[in-house]
Order: C-alpha cells, then structure tokens, then sequence
C-alpha cells in the first residue's frame, strides 16, 4: 500500500457508512417536515375553531355589531402566560373593532379574500404592550364575515386569532429528537458493525501482509494461506508460483556452486598430493621455496572450496538445512575442543573450556548439529589462526533462562571496532596473515541466524576478541 | 602390505601411488570401477583406498558388490563429496573409513593404518613407545630408557589410558570410568589431579609431557625433540 492512497479498509468503510449517512440526513429532515406539517394541522384545528366561536359572538344589529364576548372569555382567552392567544376583529381595511391591535395583518397574498373560509397564516408580533417586547413568531388563523341587512351593501369584517408559535416549535422538536435519537444510536451501531465486518472481510489480507513481511529475505518456503477467501487464494496461489519459479532459479544456481566445487576438488587433492610429494624430494632451496607457495596456495584454494561447499550447505534450500535434533550444547562444546586441542597445540594455542563445575545441567537446544559443528568449528578455528602462539583459547557456555550464549575468547590481538562488524562480510579479510578465505564468520552467522540465534563479536580487555552466540534453549 | 588405489584422476592416482610407496605399501592402481573389481577378484588385497566418483561403476556400487564375496576387506572411501547423506551412504555400504578430498597425506596414512591394527589385532605391536617410555600392557611394565617405573594399580590404569590415547584429550569422565570398571574405590573430587601430579613426577625424563586441558581433561604427547616411536 502506498502512502497517500486510500486504505482498502477506509474506502470500504466511506462506501458503505456514507450513503447510510446521507440516506439519515434526509430522513431525518422528511420527518421533521412531516411532524411539523402535523403539529401545524393540530394547532391550525384550534386557532380555526377559536375564530369561529368569536365570529359567533359577533352579531349584525342593523348597520352595527353587537359583540357578545364576556370578559371571562376573554380571560381564559389569553389566560395561560406561555401560550396566549390573541384575537382581534376588525372591518377592512384596519378599522379596529375589538381585541389585540398588534395581531399581524394578514399577507398581501390574500388580496381578495372570500368570506367564511379560514386563511393561515404566520407572523410576527409583540405579545405585550410594551413596545421594547421581543417580537414572537405566531400562528394566525382569519375569517372573513360578511353581515349587513339584505337592502345595504354587503360588509366584511375580519376575525383573526393568533397563538404563539412556541408550542408548535417545541411539539416539533420534540418529535424530531425521538426520532433522530434512536436513529443516530442505530447509526452509530451500524458504523461499528461495519467496521467490525470490513475487519473481519479483510483479515486474510493483513494475514497474507504479515506473511510476507515476517519473512527473511531468503526465504522463499510457499505462503501457507489455509482459511483464505477464494480472491485472495488466487492472489497467494500467484505468488506461490512466483516465489516457486525464484526458488528454482536459486536452487540451481545453488546446485551448480556446490556441484563446481565438488568438480574442484579432485584436482586441488591431485594437485595438493602432487606437491606433497615433490617436496619429500631433495631440492634445491629456491625450487623448494617456490613449491611450498604452491603448495600453501594450494591448501588455501582447498580450504576456500570446503569453506564454499560448507556456505551452501548452510543455506536455507539445503536439504540438511531443516534436519534438527535435540542434543546437549556442553557435551557438544566439550567434544568439539577436545577434538581440537590437538591442532591448536601444533599451532601453540592453550585451547580449552569454561564452566562452573557445579552447573553440569544439560543446556538442551534444537539444531542441526552438523551446521553447528561448522559454525563452532570455524569460531575456534579463527581464534586458534588469529590468536597466535602463545595465546589463550577458551570456550565458554553460559545457560540463560530461555537462550543460551556459547563464547568463544582469544587473548590476541583482537580486531578493531570498525572491523568486527565488517568481517560477517563475504570475502572480507582484515589484514594479509594468515590463509583463511573470508568465508568462516558469514558461515558462522548464516547459520546461526538460521537456528534463531545471533552472532556477535566484541572487544576483550586488556586485549582479545570475543565471539558470542546466542542460540535458543529447546523447550 | 598390499594396497589398491581405485582413482580416476591421473594427477591424483600418480602422486598418491607415490607417496602410498614411499609409505611401505603395495600399490595396485585401477583407474576405473570394472577394473577396480577385475583386481579385487583376482588378487588378494590388504586395504582399499577407493574414489566414490569412478566412472563406468561408481565406488558405492563397487563396494556395495565387494562387500558381498569380501566383508572385512579395510575400505577407505575417498570422495569429493562431503554432504552428511553420502557420508552416511558410504558408511551404510559397507565403508570403514571416510576421506574427504583434498587431504593431507599424514591424514590418510594415519588412516590407513588404524584400519589395519583394526583389522590385524595380532599383529598389532602390545609394546607403545613415546618419547623414551616403553610401556608393555602384556607385562604390565613401563620403563624409561630401561629402568622400571613404580606404579600403583590406579596409575598404571590412568597411564594405560593416557597412552592408548595419546595426542588426544582423556577427559576426567572417562579416566572415572576406566578406574571404577577397574574395581578400585572411587577418590574425593580433585584425587584426578593428585594422580596425574604423581605421574608426572614419575615421567619425568620420559620426553613427554602429559598437558592439563583446560575444563576437559588431559592430553599426553611426546615432546617435539625426541620422537615417538
């Protein structure tokens, strides 16, 4: 995934919850609609019968009123403070008969009005005398009537009742918080879900992620992808068959340096044995020193091809490389030095081997022990060839609670900081003494690395080197 | 002592033949598996240096045949490969010994020759020389330069190992073991050192020197100056 492109999980999860979320929006704004059209048909039902119980008060006497309307009416009227109603009647155009003078006149849409049928309407106005009252929104409700006797022009009077609009806005917003409450919980739990199904719907893929990522460069061992959805077994499959055509071209590569060097060695033993002999002749001294250098050149080569061999039998695709056993690291140290000591006493060394004499406990690990052998082996060979006559060779093991470290320290000359890092190279030699190849340390830590443990090399005081391997215990 | 060399190589079978020679054998060369086997049927032969590589029939079909008209014939596989499975597989057919190449000539004789003490007991001299210590497990007597050493049963054990052992590391497990299968009760812990202590003490003059193996055990070896015997 790279950055700034979108996460198969995050477009996933904006597919799927925003048109929910749009879908909610306008849900909720048609309900609102459609209560506050209820609310207003409920108040309007009110307003309109109020108007019409006051227009029936009113009764034409002659080419007058006569108004009906006792002061109780009145009272109870405008009686509750929170939701007054005001009324007022008139005679177009604005002549004021009776009632509340501030009541909004009705809109110019009503232009021509017809008598007896009610308008409604919504306006402003102040409740109170007062002039600095806030202004309230209201709902009007207005009748025209008509009166007059049969011979005299017909006259029209305007009856308009008003409320506060206040009520009506509560009863709406009452209506819209129970419903869009539910409906955000619900939308709120659908979000989770979602996300907790896109999860779910993706965890084969940050299983496959994982997969690959977890893997040393070298590994090339198929996928294992078992529980995977159809979608991704084709894409794993696709790699697998990747991953199995590098492995081939790898494999074979690998066959033909072990095969070469295989193919080296008969004529290097050949040519080893050739010199071997030529030197058990009397010769004369030059001749003798130009074929002990063949000769030593000789035993290097020799040495560089086993070191080779070895390097690709360490290897990941070896076959030998997964044959492990359990066995006890003392017991192998100690046979491996005491199968040493005589070679490091032909080179002057004083090789041997450090622990405490109470502690014989077994340090169990799980390892190939042939690869084992070879990296221990190499470790002791280069303290042996490096140390120098004189030196002190010893082999440590030291059993942690789950590791345990396998030392190998020289009181030598030691190497440089800047080189015991640069030495796992291939092919890195630190100074021209010497005939090994540069292969022994990348042996010991390919392998090491291989059985979970590490390898490192540090300083000793007041001078030397010190190898450390850390391997696992078995379990 | 009559030897056959089954090597393809020309180089190889020519220097090795030489220094086989100069090393007291006998050497037959068969340059390729059919007559490898022609010389195996018809002559009688000592010891086997034999090439797994061969050509016409390769030296693990050779010897797997040879093993069934000849089963304690001393082989000694010499191979270019030195993976574990043609280890094993050299060995299962019927290999005693297994060369990788190249090696040292010193190597393979030594080699060679304790197959042949193997497999020739009787011959096998009961008389060890190092340095100027004889010592004659028949007789159970060990001199230096003629005079008799004075030893305890328990020394004479640990010396019997010490020299049957020589150039190797006697580790202080197995001198426990060789003086608990002889009977004698079992000392305090650092008893080990006090009889190497003695013995050498009693050694000294003998041209070698038993060395102390750090965390091991120990190590007798004649001393450079005076030869082994």
């Amino acid at each position: 995934m790279r950055d700034g492109g979108l996460s198969l999980r995050r477009q996933l999860l904006l597919w799927l919850v925003l048109p929910q979320l749009v879908l909610w929006l306008a849900g909720g704004a048609a309900t609102y609609r459609l209560a506050a059209g209820y609310a207003n048909r409920a108040i309007d039902a009110s307003l309109l019968q109020a108007s019409r119980a006051l227009a029936r008060q009113l009764k034409p006497m002659g080419n007058g009123l006569l108004i009906d309307f006792p002061r109780a009416a009145q009272d109870v009227l405008e009686a509750d403070p929170k939701d007054r109603v005001m009324y007022t009647v008139s005679s177009p155009p604005g002549q004021f008969i009776l009632g509340n003078n501030r009541v909004p006149a009705p809109p110019p849409s009503i232009a021509a009005p017809s008598v007896d049928r009610p308008y409604f309407y919504d306006g402003e106005m102040r409740l109170d005398s007062d002039p600095e009252a806030p202004l309230r929104r209201v709902r009007v409700a207005a009748i025209y009537l008509s009166y007059g006797e049969a011979d005299t022009p017909p006259q029209t009077m305007l009856v308009q009742v008003a409320r506060s609009s206040t009520s009506r806005e509560e009863l709406a917003r009452g209506i819209l918080v129970d419903t869009l409450l539910p409906l955000s919980g619900l939308i709120v739990l659908m979000t989770m879900i979602v996300w907790a199904g896109i999860r779910a719907g993706l965890a084969p893929l940050a299983r496959l992620r994982r997969e690959v990522e977890g893997r040393a460069p070298n590994d090339l061992a198929p996928i294992r992808l078992d529980q995977a959805p159809r979608e991704l077994h084709a894409l794993a499959l696709a790699l697998n068959t990747l991953l199995a055509a590098v492995q081939h071209t790898v494999a074979t590569q690998r066959r033909f340096i072990a095969d070469a060097a295989h193919q080296l060695r008969t004529p290097l033993a050949g040519l080893k044995s050739q010199t071997e002999l030529a030197l058990q002749f009397d010769l004369e001294a030059q001749l003798r020193a130009r074929l002990e250098r063949v000769h030593s050149s000789a035993t290097r080569s020799a040495h560089l091809v086993s070191q080779l061999l070895t390097l690709a039998r360490a290897e990941p695709e070896s076959a030998i490389a997964h044959d492990r056993t359990r066995f006890d690291l003392r017991r192998f140290a100690q046979e491996l030095v005491a199968e040493w000591v005589p070679r490091a006493l032909r080179a002057g060394v004083d090789l041997g081997i450090e622990s405490a004499e109470d502690d014989a406990t077994d340090v169990q690990v799980h390892a190939n022990a042939l690869l084992l052998r070879e990296a221990v082996a190499n470790l002791i060979d280069n303290a042996v060839r490096y140390a120098g006559r004189g030196a002190e060779v010893t082999v440590r093991i030291v059993p942690g609670p789950r590791d345990v470290v396998l030392e190998v320290v020289d009181n030598g000359p030691g190497l440089e900081a800047a080189d015991r890092e640069r030495v796992f190279e291939r092919f890195v030699r630190v100074g021209t003494e010497g005939d090994g190849c540069g292969l022994g340390l990348p042996i010991v830590r390919q392998i090491i690395e291989q059985h979970g443990g590490h390898v490192v090399l540090a300083a000793v005081e007041p001078h030397g080197l010190l190898a450390r391997v850390t391997l696992p215990r078995a379990s | 002592m009559d030897l056959l060399l089954a090597e393809d190589d020309a180089i190889l079978a020519d220097a090795l033949s030489a220094q086989l020679r100069r090393a007291g054998f006998n050497v037959e060369h068969a340059p390729n598996g059919p007559v490898a086997e022609y010389l195996l049927q018809r002559q009688g032969f000592d010891l086997v240096v034999l090439d797994l590589g061969l050509p016409m029939m390769d030296g693990l079909t050779l010897l797997k045949r040879l093993r069934n008209t000849n089963p304690t014939l001393p082989v000694v596989v010499l191979t270019a490969q030195d993976g574990l499975e043609s280890r094993v597989a050299g060995l299962n057919a019927g290999a005693d010994d297994y060369v990788t190449k190249p090696f040292d000539f010193p190597e393979l004789e030594a080699r060679l020759r304790a197959l042949l003490r193997r497999a020739q007991p009787a011959a096998a001299p009961a008389d060890v020389e190092i340095g100027r210590l004889s010592f004659a497990r028949e007789t159970h007597r060990a001199t230096v330069e003629g005079t008799a050493l004075d030893l305890s049963p328990r020394e004479w054990t640990l010396l019997e190992l010490l020299v049957s052992q020589r150039d190797r590391v006697v580790t202080k497990e197995q001198i426990a073991q060789v003086w608990s299968t002889d009977g004698g009760e079992l000392g305090s812990g650092n008893s080990t050192e006090v009889y190497i202590h003695r013995l050498r003490r009693k050694l000294e003059g003998a041209a070698l020197t038993i060395r102390t193996v750090r965390g091991l055990g120990y190590l007798l070896e004649a001393d450079p100056a005076a030869g082994t015997g």
